[in-house]
């Protein structure tokens, strides 16, 4: 372990001393994520709203009233759907969520402060807890709007209230202490309003004092009071299946793996370069020399290589979780994922080392390489912008299968199972890259 | 003595036509300094990248023994760590400090701890670097690479050293300094082999030399042996009324006398057969064209 490490150290000393290989390394991935980060940030605005699917069962003035409201809302997108294509839609991990307006809400909403109001249905994924939480925070402030601008028009509110105690006492579903509760309270209530709220009153209170009225009425709406229950929501676990479809959650969870595969390419040039280095600069002699065996030396180059691969994964990833608030969705899948792209890239590494004779052709070859690489496995652009064949011909690349990797582990919710089949990949590839490499590593100088 | 390296019918070839090493034999005896002279592209540096396992021959064989101990082939990693190589060809990272380099090529040899702090510091110090550990060896000049290319082939304290061409490009001063060191080391028990196309440093350093030539040994002796057999007679170039005079003579002094008295004698001066000459003798051409 000894040899191995010194020579490790040595090559990850020799890397951050050498500038234009450092700047491949960390550099330019980073100006490459920043690049496009600011493209999409600048795009983020509009899509900052979060697109629901709202099912209206109701088919009321009220309801469509609401939509309408919604549709104005910054927060939320409605679009208008059957109950099962929203259910499907959310199912597959289409949409966030969808909301059902329930069969009777224009009737409640004229009668606010009695009778169980029907329950709208929220579906979400269980897993997408703030964003649910945001959109039953919507529905609810603009339901009970709609609710409490009865109290902007008192003699709107009056009727109300005498429809109320009329109601009341024609209620079969009442009990006569109750019913008597509320016939005195819907009584009060009347009294009330025609002491305070009498036109004349409301006249002079204008526009804005009646603005400013509904906020407070809102406020205290919103809280509840005494088990006052203007707007029920029921909420509805619809566990998204992410692998039916998968919609990154963030426009960076895109550009974060392809930032991190321009780092991983560099690693390898750099550490394959320095191979190549070493037999023109005549240290590979030295290395020769020492009682250590030829395994050893290129372990240590292998073992340099990897540990800065890991580095650079990790740099990229506290950047794109600092920079671009990338929250990846399962970080032991981003761990096996980083493992197995990091072999790959050693057996990448080690394959480019026997690319060229020289320094310069050994870097030409190496990055004509790596760029075709890119090119065709979705590290320039992002696959699913490119024709079929060309989705197709892709699985030939490495980057491919990383970026996979890294995307399955960072928004597409992959399972191990999913996992499989992108990670064996890698490291196959890391393992023949190797092997190969290293049998056609030729130690002597001069071929005889 | 019993020799510490033996090498026998050594031949090797680059393209499989032209041989480079065309059977060589010999053998370097313990604490020796041995010298490897000729012109560029005699075979000296193939000579020795063979005789420490760097190339594989294709044909003769290679031995290095230590004293006292078993011999074996140079790639044996028991041999390795007792055989220190300063190639030619400088052999050191260029963004890597002086001390650096010569620190990490002691860890592959397999130096830890205070051994590792304490043979650094006493190989960089041998060459007259110390002061310089800690800049670039992008920095240094060209005899300062090549003075820390040698400290790193001596850091691991080896029996047996082979030098090529260790003093190309180091500036009197300092190769002064280098001789003295090596004949210390010698005096503490090493072995040297040492390549040189510099007849001067294989007189004033060397046990024995041998000559090469196109591949193969023209002669091997001590230096001494060498010029009586191969260096012919002293020759004395008088300049005499309007022309010089050659003669060639086993008593110069004699023969000084004898043109004094012949005529007006101006100027006189004395040729000593050297290893210039015997190289000339025996290839018919000048050790530097
Ligand atoms: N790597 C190589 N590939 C092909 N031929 C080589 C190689 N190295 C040396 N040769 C050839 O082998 C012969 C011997 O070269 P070598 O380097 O051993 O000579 P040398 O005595 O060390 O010369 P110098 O004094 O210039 O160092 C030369 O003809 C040279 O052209
Ligand atoms: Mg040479």
């Amino acid at each position: 372990m000894g040899p191995i490490f010194a020579l490790a150290c040595k090559d990850l000393r020799l890397l951050v001393r050498d500038k234009v290989g450092f700047f491949f390394v960390f550099g330019f991935p980073l100006l490459f994520g920043l690049f496009f980060g600011v493209i999409f940030k600048g795009a983020g605005s509009s899509q900052g709203a979060i697109t629901i699917l709202v099912v209206d069962d109701d088919q009321s003035e009220a309801s469509k009233a609401l939509i309408g409201k919604l549709t104005s809302a910054a927060e939320v997108k409605p679009i208008v759907a059957t109950y099962d294509a929203a259910v499907d839609q959310v199912r597959k991990g289409e949409r966030v969520a969808y909301v059902r307006i329930p069969k009777g809400y224009g009737e409640s909403a004229r009668r606010p402060f009695w009778g169980t109001p029907p329950a709208f249905e929220l579906g979400v994924d269980p897993a997408r807890k703030a964003e649910a939480g945001m959109i039953q925070g919507v529905i609810t402030q603009y339901a009970v709007r709609d609710v409490m601008k009865v109290f902007s028009d008192p003699d709107a509110l009056r009727k109300q209230t005498a429809t109320a105690i009329e109601e009341v006492s024609k209620a079969e579903d009442l009990t006569p202490v109750q019913k008597g509760i509320m016939t005195a309270f819907f009584g009060a209530l009347d009294s009330f309003m025609s002491l305070t709220l009498t036109p004349g009153v409301a006249a002079t209170d204008g526009g804005a004092a009646s603005d400013g009225n509904k906020e407070g009425a809102e406020a205290g709406a919103s809280i509840g009071i005494g088990g006052w229950e203007p707007v029920r929501i029921t909420v509805n676990d619809v566990r998204a299946d992410r692998r039916l479809s998968s919609k990154p959650n963030n426009p960076m969870d895109i550009t974060f793996p392809q930032c991190l595969v321009w780092g991983l390419m560099g690693c390898s040039a750099a550490f394959g370069i320095s191979l190549v280095v070493e037999r023109t600069r005549g240290t590979l002699i030295r290395l020769r020399l020492a009682p250590i065996a030829r395994w050893h030396i290129l372990a240590g180059k292998a073992a340099a290589c990897f540990l800065m691969l890991l580095a650079v994964s990790g740099v990229m990833l506290v950047f794109a979780m600092v920079a671009f608030g990338v929250r990846p969705e399962n970080y032991g899948m981003l761990a096996v994922a980083i493992l197995c792209s990091a072999i790959c890239f050693v057996g990448i590494m080690m394959l480019l080392s026997v690319c060229g004779k020289t320094e310069n052709s050994a870097g030409g070859i190496g990055w004509s390489v790596l760029l075709m690489m890119a090119m065709i496995g979705g590290g320039m652009m992002p696959l699913f912008f490119m024709p079929k064949w060309m989705q197709s011909v892709a699985s030939i690349s490495p980057i491919k299968w990383t970026v996979l990797s890294l995307e399955g582990a960072v928004f597409r919710g992959y399972t191990v199972t999913d996992m499989a089949l992108p990670c064996g990949v890698l490291l196959g590839i890391g393992v023949v890259g190797f092997a190969v490499g290293a049998r056609l590593f030729t130690w002597q100088e001069g071929s005889s | 003595m019993p020799p510490v390296l033996t090498v026998s019918g050594l031949i090797k070839s680059y393209d499989g036509v032209r041989r480079a090493v065309d059977g060589v034999t010999f053998d370097v005896k313990v604490r020796e300094i041995f010298g490897l002279l000729g012109p560029n592209g005699a075979g000296k540096s193939t000579t020795i990248h063979v005789v420490v396992g760097l190339l594989v021959p294709d044909g003769g064989e290679v031995r290095i023994g230590a004293p006292g101990g078993s011999s074996g082939p140079p790639t044996d990693p028991a041999v390795r760590s007792r055989v220190g190589v300063a190639p030619q060809a400088l052999a050191i990272y260029e963004e890597l400090t002086g001390e650096e380099n010569v620190r990490f090529f002691a860890q592959l040899q397999g130096l830890r701890g205070s051994e590792l702090r304490n043979r650094t510091a006493a190989a960089l110090q041998f060459v007259e670097l110390h002061d310089r550990r800690r800049d670039l060896a992008r920095t240094y000049s060209g005899g300062m690479k090549r003075r820390l290319n040698l400290a790193a082939a001596i850091v691991h304290d080896p029996q047996f050293l082979f030098l090529d061409e260790p003093t190309v490009g180091v500036d009197p001063q300092s190769r002064n300094a280098i001789f003295e060191n090596i004949l210390a080391l010698r005096e503490r028990g090493l072995t040297v082999m040492y390549t040189t196309h510099y007849m001067e440093e294989a007189q004033r350093l060397c046990d024995r030399v041998a000559i090469m030539d196109q591949g193969r040994i023209l002669a091997l002796d001590t230096v001494d042996g060498l010029v009586r057999a191969h260096g012919g007679k002293s020759v004395v170039v008088a300049a005499l009324d309007g022309r010089e005079a050659r003669i060639e003579s086993d008593d110069p002094i004699s023969e000084l006398v004898r043109l004094k008295q012949s005529g007006p004698l101006r100027d006189f001066r004395l040729e000593q057969p050297n290893l210039e000459r015997v190289f000339l003798n025996l290839t018919g051409r000048q050790l530097r064209d």
